[in-house]
């Protein structure tokens, strides 16, 4: 807990979080819902190729979906660092932050998982998309959706 | 920066039993609308986004009469978004009806709409003969460019918008 304490009085911290700029914690957070568009709005739409929405979008077309979802994840580590530290007393104990965080690592596995199962082996857009591969894009929604709610209910959860 | 003619609107609107409701009677329903505005955004900005990306010239191996089978999913991210945004604005009009960033955002929603409007009316038919794996035309490039960038501005001045009110104001 020192190390928190100690994390969110540095001046990086402080400038983060009351610095009158707009481009302190105003732009910070809107880069992260920036990010979240990103990475969430490219593995949904993925998901639903996969589950048969617009079914006649070849699967290799999504071959470059793993470029946006790295760069919008990027951002959002970075401005999720940034935001965390200035309060990170708080969220460091907050329930509602953790199932956040571990909603997104399970979604990243899924999604890598998918990669595997879609696009190693048969030329892609030639298989077609097995249950499993099915099951694993509804999972994906269901996570990604409950990551983007805690990430919304942390204003609002203690 | 107050608007003095919006005044009496804002107290209209939170005089309505509908907005009392909203504001007092249910304290969940505000999170819950977050909740459901940022998966409409979501919905809305990737299902669009895939969209815009082809007729920006990407994604060429997708034919463009399919990439558009993606638009009625941005639809509904967009009909959850005007309902949640609907709720907020009838529970907390004063938030609203005065903040510039909301009226930038709106502008954003108009230049979106007539976009995609323009679209459909004048470019569509003829784009959606193009043969798989074609470059699309500057007109497509240009309408794409166009409605990528204001479904950004919109998400921008929507997040903003608490920090851009020049009112006083609690919560976020």
């Amino acid at each position: 807990m020192q190390f928190f304490a100690w994390l969110q009085e540095t001046p990086f911290a402080q400038w983060v979080a009351s610095d009158p700029s707009l481009l302190a914690y105003p732009t910070i957070l809107t880069l992260h819902t920036v990010g979240m568009a990103i990475v969430v709005g490219t593995c949904v739409v993925m998901d639903l190729r996969l589950l048969g929405i617009a079914g006649d979008v070849p699967l290799a077309a999504l071959a470059r979906a793993p470029r946006l979802v790295w760069t919008g994840f990027f951002i959002n580590a970075a401005t999720g660092i940034a935001l965390f530290t200035t309060d990170a007393e708080h969220k460091a104990t907050q329930t509602v932050f953790f199932v956040k965080l571990s909603l997104i690592f399970l979604a990243l596995v899924v999604y890598a998982r998918l990669r595997t199962l879609v696009f190693r082996g048969t030329p892609p857009g030639v298989a077609s998309v097995s249950g499993e591969v099915k099951a694993l894009a509804v999972l994906s929604l269901v996570l990604w959706a409950g990551a983007t709610v805690a990430g919304r209910l942390m204003a609002y959860l203690i | 920066m107050t608007v003095p003619a919006l005044d009496p609107f804002v107290e209209f609107i939170r005089s309505t039993r509908m907005s009392q409701v909203f504001r007092d009677e249910v304290g969940w329903l505000w999170p819950l609308c977050e909740s459901v505005h940022f998966l409409g955004l979501i919905l809305l900005i990737g299902a669009a986004g895939f969209f815009d990306l082809r007729l920006l010239g990407f994604l060429k191996g997708v034919p463009l009469r399919s990439a558009k089978k993606f638009v009625p999913w941005a639809m509904v991210g967009f009909a959850m978004n005007l309902l949640t945004g609907l709720i907020f604005f009838i529970s907390q009009p004063q938030q609203y009806a005065t903040n510039l960033a909301m009226w930038l955002k709106v502008l954003f929603l108009l230049v979106a709409g007539i976009n995609a409007m323009l679209f459909e009316t004048s470019f569509s038919d003829r784009l959606m003969t193009l043969e798989p794996g074609a470059d699309t035309p500057l007109s497509a490039k240009v309408i794409g460019a166009v409605s990528l960038l204001s479904w950004f501005a919109v998400l921008y001045f929507g997040r903003m918008l608490p920090y851009l009110d020049p009112n006083p104001r609690s919560g976020v």
